[in-house]
């Protein structure tokens, strides 16, 4: 299957994967920051982030600081939503497990399967892509600005 | 090398002109604009890039530059409906005028836009 076949997958199910993803992180006891935001806050910025993924394994792009802009958007909400640094990485791992778990539910599905070089280069893509979203995150959770609004 | 100071002022500018260009939008002034956000986009990506290094710290963050999907954060600003509508207007704007959506205008840079000028 090629990349971009991987990428449509993915694109025609991100209703379900953010469906998925809530529920994982509702449930979590370790994350508390979601209590003080309603569904529409807490999905926010999660759609366009998998819109961005689905582009960069399109394209074969690997995520850095340029191409991440989506992450960069989620990252500066929820720093002003309060929402606790340590919440925000809980969060993403959990997004990460989700379009993991999708990859292999590709995988099992098609005929042929997912072979190990497809399936290493999305995932590849898609690890990168939350792991910019982390340093990005630590690096101003770390430091927080002196003034939180311009 | 530049200073922690210069660095807080890159990014002190980088927000006015990202509010400047999205009120531009806001009134439908959209002549011109997606070349004004492409030298923007540049100057955003340093402002990042230099963070990334590790030396410098925000006093204030940046705007994120991608407004999109984000209602929310373009009515935080002070946009009303009808403003953040014209905005979102914009990127139509861009896609019937270039052929292309706004982002893919970006990636493709100025040769893109010479390439219709010439």
């Amino acid at each position: 299957m090629s990349q971009a076949a991987i990428a449509d997958k993915i694109q025609g199910c991100i209703d379900q994967l953010i469906g998925a993803w809530l529920v994982a992180v509702r449930k979590d006891p370790r994350i508390e920051s979601d209590d003080i935001l309603t569904q529409p806050e807490l999905i926010d910025h999660v759609p366009a982030i998998l819109e961005e993924i689905c582009s960069l394994i399109r394209k074969g792009e690997t995520p850095g600081v340029r191409n991440v802009n989506e992450a960069q958007v989620n990252v500066y909400t929820r720093f002003h939503q309060g929402y606790k640094g340590r919440d925000l990485v809980r969060e993403l791992s959990l997004l990460r497990i989700t379009l993991l778990d999708y990859l292999l539910e590709i995988s099992l599905a098609e005929p042929g399967g997912l072979d190990a070089e497809e399936w290493h280069t999305a995932a590849r893509i898609l690890n990168l892509y939350v792991d910019e979203e982390m340093r990005y995150a630590i690096s101003v959770y770390s430091n927080p600005p002196s003034s939180a609004q311009p | 090398m530049i200073s922690q100071e210069e660095f807080v002022r890159f990014a002190k500018d980088y927000n006015e002109d990202y509010i400047l260009l999205l009120t531009r939008a806001s009134r439908r002034h959209y002549n011109c604009l997606i070349t004004s956000f492409m030298v923007l986009k540049d100057f955003y990506n340093m402002i990042q890039v230099m963070f990334d290094s590790g030396q410098y710290r925000y006093e204030t963050l940046p705007y994120p530059f991608s407004f999109r999907a984000d209602q929310v954060l373009l009515k935080q600003v002070g946009f009303d409906d009808e403003a953040v509508a014209n905005i979102f207007g914009f990127l139509a704007f861009v896609k019937e005028t270039q052929g292309m959506e706004f982002e893919d205008c970006l990636e493709q840079g100025t040769s893109a836009m010479c390439a219709r000028v010439t």
